[in-house]
């Protein structure tokens, strides 16, 4: 049984990161943008989180240069994409080449340096004492918990709110908000810079929390997962939690089982949530053909107002 | 007086080939504002990409090497991206190709070099025009988004590799790193005269010479060119849309096949991790550099090579290598932002008129 929570609440820790990223890419993607950047993103995000940690002692210091950091290369895709309409696949994975030759570059010097500082786990009161429970979910940092805040605060914005449907209206039929007053642009450049904050949070929370290191290629493909995850969750935010405590515990649940010295074969285990979401995908798919998934209408498609004057 | 932005077809043979090498020197700039700013120097720094890149022999040896699965992949996502679908898959192709070469090389060991090699690269092709069409036939039938599943293939095809090496075919004679049985030495391949380079370069330049012949001048890449322009019309017409895309990214995986089966018997001589080496996205940014057009995709690849083998050349130095990257993807940004700035021009007038002019690129489909 203990192995089982402790695989569960380490799932927890692991599941923020990705969390963070993916809740940022599905804003951007309700928005009708895709960022296939967040690699370069988390990157970017974790050293410069690193670096200011390091030389700050200040953990929330860190963490907003970090968030900082991603938005700023969020931006850098938000005017290509939005502003001057490239291709937007082409651009997120230059915008992941450019994150992962910088995030090299600035950290080159600070792979052995230490962090004097960490985030400290606090037990919430009444609910850490629950049974299992109380292990799995509620005996963390504060930014496991601020992860589940923001994904429920962007649930409730995204469904509930003013702002929200017009972020769903850039993604789904830009046009016709376009011409009910809604300001496209403006939605998608927030929508795709809000992204970029959320992922270099994400990235801050591998390198200032979780390793307390920095080395190359530190998120080792988390960003792609966020991707991954975005659709997993069919674009609604609400399941982007499920999603990503699922991704965390089967990441948790290699390292455990090797720990253990058990010898299953840990790439099938990683391989099941894509096998499962390209089967239930291509289910969905073939039985509605409309509904597409949830899919946003207009994603990837550049918005162009005719004759711009 | 107004002026207004106007939407332009004919931009102009100059500023089209101006475009591209302003962006080279600009991201060349930009990578020595970033060296000075973390107080490295830049003529060193340059000096040493050059020569082990284009400037001296054993160099441009090395660049032709990486410039091969380089093309082979923007081949591939050139092809698909004739009949407007993407193949962001090529790195998975790569590595299922692989895995089926390999599993040839070790059941045939006894075989003689040239009909090994023939069928470790049958198998390849075929491996990962396979796993290509796991995509293309729902893509195909019912429209489920391509980009989407070949990009979930990949980590599928990764992890497949990964589990095939620290499982059945490990070497259990190399500790710490999990590499597959070395291959047979027949499985190599053929090196060009005295040079380091193998006969992988022709592969490669061969079905670019092919792909570019059936794509321009025959019947059936005509019917691609123009079912792919306007997929809707196509499909309306019943044109065969479904057909079409089933069969490029056959072909566009097949391609990517062979850049999979090259890595394989010309460098590693094992499957291992790392094989792919990101050739399948750097093929993507290839193939759109390039314009979808086999001849740039020559040069563009070629090119990439150089930065990327330049900056391994810099580790030596003691400036980070990276820079090859954040120039590369500077190069990239200056030339997507230049052809979109290049295709408006600012005009000055009093009336309205309406452009006209269609999109640059066809409108990808939502669906």
């Amino acid at each position: 049984m203990d192995f089982w929570i402790d695989a569960l609440s380490t799932g927890v820790v692991l599941g923020t990161p990705l969390a963070f990223a993916a809740i940022g890419e599905l804003i951007a993607e309700r928005g009708g943008v895709i960022n296939l950047g967040v690699e370069g993103m988390m990157l970017i995000g974790a050293v410069v989180g690193f670096v200011t940690g390091v030389n700050t002692d200040s953990v929330p210091l860190a963490f907003a240069a970090g968030a900082a950091a991603g938005g700023l290369l969020a931006l850098v895709h938000a005017l290509m994409v939005v502003g001057l309409r490239v291709n937007q696949i082409v651009m997120g994975l230059t915008l992941t080449v450019l994150g992962t030759g910088l995030s090299s570059y600035i950290g080159a010097d600070y792979g052995s340096k230490p962090l004097k500082h960490d985030l400290g786990t606090v037990d919430l009161p009444l609910l850490s004492s629950i049974p299992w429970i109380g292990r799995i979910f509620f005996r963390h940092d504060v930014m496991v918990y601020l992860a589940g805040i923001v994904v429920v605060a962007v649930a409730l914005i995204v469904n509930r709110t003013r702002v929200g449907l017009w972020l769903r209206a850039a993604g789904e039929s830009p046009a016709a908000a376009d011409a009910a007053g809604v300001p496209i642009f403006a939605v998608r450049y927030v929508a795709v810079c809000l992204g970029g904050v959320l992922a270099g949070i994400g990235g801050a929370y591998l390198s200032v929390v979780y390793t307390r290191s920095w080395s190359d290629q530190l998120t080792a493909g988390r960003g792609w997962i966020a991707v991954a995850l975005v659709i997993f969750a069919s674009w609604r935010p609400l399941l982007i939690l499920p999603g990503a405590l699922l991704f965390g515990f089967i990441d948790a649940l290699n390292f455990q089982l090797q720990a253990k010295g058990v010898s299953v074969p840990s790439q099938y285990l990683s391989m099941m949530p894509y096998v499962f979401t390209l089967v239930v995908l291509t289910v969905v798919w073939t039985r509605q053909r409309t509904r597409n998934w949830g899919m946003p209408l207009a994603l990837g498609v550049p918005y162009e107002r005719e004759g711009r004057s | 007086m107004a002026s207004r932005f106007e939407k332009r077809t004919d931009v102009g043979l100059a500023t089209r080939i101006a475009v591209p090498i302003l962006a080279v020197v600009g991201g060349l700039a930009a990578g020595a504002l970033i060296l000075v700013l973390g107080s490295h120097n830049v003529g060193d720094a340059y000096s040493a990409m050059w020569d082990a890149s284009f400037g001296t022999s054993r160099g441009f040896e090395q660049t032709l090497t990486r410039a091969t699965p380089l093309l082979l992949t923007g081949l591939a996502v050139t092809a698909a991206l004739r009949m407007n679908v993407w193949n962001i898959g090529a790195e998975g192709q790569m590595a299922m190709a692989a895995v089926g070469a390999t599993f040839v090389a070790l059941h045939a060991e006894s075989m003689a070099k040239l009909p090994l090699l023939l069928l470790m690269f049958a198998a390849g092709a075929a491996a990962a025009a396979g796993w290509a069409l796991i995509a293309a036939i729902p893509r195909a039938w019912v429209g489920l988004n391509e980009i989407i599943t070949t990009l979930f293939l990949n980590y599928i095809a990764l992890l497949q590799l990964s589990a095939l090496i620290n499982g059945p075919w490990k070497d259990p004679t190399v500790v710490g790193f999990a590499y597959s049985k070395p291959l047979p030495p027949q499985a190599a391949l053929p090196f060009i005269g005295t040079t380091s380079v193998t006969v992988g370069i022709y592969i490669a330049l061969g079905v670019a010479l092919l792909l570019g012949w059936m794509l321009n001048r025959t019947r059936l890449g005509f019917s691609l060119t123009i079912t792919g322009g306007n997929t809707r019309a196509a499909e309306y017409l019943r044109l065969g849309v479904g057909r079409r895309i089933i069969f490029v990214f056959a072909l566009s995986g097949a391609i990517a096949g062979m850049a999979g089966v090259i890595q394989l018997t010309a460098s590693s001589g094992r499957l291992q991790e790392g094989l792919t080496g990101n050739y399948g996205y750097t093929g993507i940014l290839v193939a759109f550099l390039a314009r979808r057009r086999v001849g740039p995709t020559v040069v563009v690849a070629l090119l990439f090579a150089g930065l990327l083998n330049g900056g391994n050349a810099l580790q030596a130095t003691g400036i980070p290598s990276s820079i090859a990257q954040i120039v590369q993807a500077i190069i990239i940004i200056f030339v997507l932002a230049g052809e979109s700035l290049s295709g408006y021009r600012l005009r000055r007038t009093s009336s309205a008129p309406t452009a006209t002019a269609g999109p640059l690129r066809p409108a990808e489909e939502a669906s």
